[in-house]
């Protein structure tokens, strides 16, 4: 009478330890936190793939960068007028401070940045076609941004070996990190006190003699996404492209601010009603 | 119901109605002359976005945000159901599917985003994190049921 239920109980009791095993084993909050883990590696697989499959431009020798720079630097001054500001954003601000001078008393142009950043790979572009119409730039070189930040691969130039010559102004220029944030360039300490006092921490990071600064770009670098250095010095050429509007707005920008500093020379720069203009917008955001 | 699955149904009929919000806003942004308000910078980049080829349904003139207002408007009513009695393990199944399918449909979308864009646009976020919150509930849910029914 009594072996039945003993020969039941061990089967009843296995059975429910067999039900009890997945409760222990699996809480209910193990599949939210694995999907959202898996949400999040995919995301990052996403970006990872994006600084992948971004490729980069294909490298231009000196000879056709040469060319790319004689192009960019020798535009129209008309067409450069037609444009006026364009489709940049006046970003440039009053400052004031003791005159920023070079060595020789002259007002200098300082720049910070770094060839990772694709800020700085869009703003060189404005800057390279602005300053040119102060003076000369030699040592210039061809580079991309960062594979692996947003707007990956803009092509632009470096101003890490580049020199400027110019009767009316001094340029100095430093670029923090290469392409890969490794170390380049160390700002002096003044260099480093200017950007305490006149910019944001951002690059990149423009004095325009201690009378205007710029942090960030005045465009966004999409405009450059998958063009290479040629494609760009063609698009320039036409006022209607959206690189043309960007740059070369950019590069007038660039430009009012140096007139500001060099007495309004040359005058043949200086002059043009649609840098006068923009001169009257100056540090107004507008 | 318990008041653990009343408060993931409520959260998952919650999201599901500021889906429709933002979705609406989306369309209606869409369709009209209204400024979209979203920050600009870095990554962010909604008119990117929402003016690419991708911000409309493919072969339509529809955009994007109109499915969401279904999706979202389908997976509401599915909460609020529950919520108001139907709470039976064939709605919260189903309710499971049309969270994994959304959630699948996102994951495309932010694909589409980081990879073929290079451009995150905030307003669609907002709208598959919604999405995403509406799977963690239901899937919460799911397991919390199967596991309680193991215990009974």
């Amino acid at each position: 009478m009594a072996r039945p239920p003993s020969r039941r109980r061990p089967a009843a009791g296995k059975h429910a330890q067999s039900m009890r095993k997945p409760v222990s084993r699996r809480p209910a909050w193990v599949g939210p936190v694995a999907t959202v883990v898996g949400v999040g590696l995919l995301v990052a697989a996403f970006v990872a793939y994006r600084g992948w499959t971004t490729a980069p431009p294909p490298n231009i020798g000196t000879t056709d960068a040469a060319q790319v720079l004689a192009t960019i630097t020798g535009l129209r001054p008309a067409e450069l007028d037609q444009i006026g500001l364009g489709s940049a954003t006046n970003s440039i601000k009053n400052v004031s401070g003791p005159a920023l001078t070079g060595a020789d008393g002259k007002p200098e142009v300082f720049y910070l940045g770094a060839e990772y950043c694709p800020y700085c790979a869009a703003e060189r572009w404005a800057m390279i076609i602005g300053l040119s119409r102060f003076g000369t730039f030699s040592g210039l070189e061809t580079t991309t941004s960062s594979s692996t930040d947003v707007y990956a691969n803009t092509p632009t130039f470096t101003f890490r070996k580049a020199t400027y010559t110019s009767q009316y102004l001094d340029f100095q220029a430093v670029e923090t990190l290469d392409r890969n944030q490794n170390p380049l360039q160390s700002p002096t300490a003044e260099q480093t006190a200017l950007l305490r006092s006149y910019g944001t921490g951002s690059i990149p990071f423009v004095d325009f003699g201690n009378r205007y600064s710029l942090t960030g770009a005045t465009y966004l670098p999409d405009i450059l996404a998958g063009l290479t250095w040629q494609q760009v010095a063609v698009a320039l050429q036409s006022p209607g492209t959206p690189q043309a509007k960007a740059i070369l707005g950019s590069a007038n920008l660039i430009t009012a601010a140096t007139c500001e500093l060099t007495g309004q020379q040359p005058a043949k720069v200086c002059s043009s009603s649609s840098i006068r203009a923009i001169e009257t917008r100056l540090g107004t955001g507008r | 119901m318990s008041r653990r699955d009343r408060a993931l149904a409520a959260a998952s009929a919650i999201a599901g109605v500021a889906g429709i919000g933002v979705s609406a806003y989306l369309t209606v942004v869409h369709y009209s002359a209204l400024p979209l308000a979203c920050p600009t910078g870095g990554v962010i980049g909604c008119e990117r976005i929402l003016a690419s080829p991708y911000g409309v349904i493919a072969g339509s003139a529809l955009p994007t945000s109109t499915a969401g207002i279904v999706w979202f408007a389908i997976s509401a009513a599915l909460a609020i159901g529950q919520l108001a009695g139907r709470d039976s393990q064939l709605v919260l199944r189903i309710h499971l599917v049309w969270s994994a399918i959304g959630l699948a449909t996102v994951l495309y979308l932010v694909f589409i985003e980081i990879v073929a864009l290079g451009a995150i646009c905030v307003w669609c976020t907002a709208a598959h994190v919604l999405v995403l919150v509406t799977f963690l509930a239901v899937l919460t849910r799911i397991q919390t049921a199967g596991t309680q029914r193991l215990r009974d």
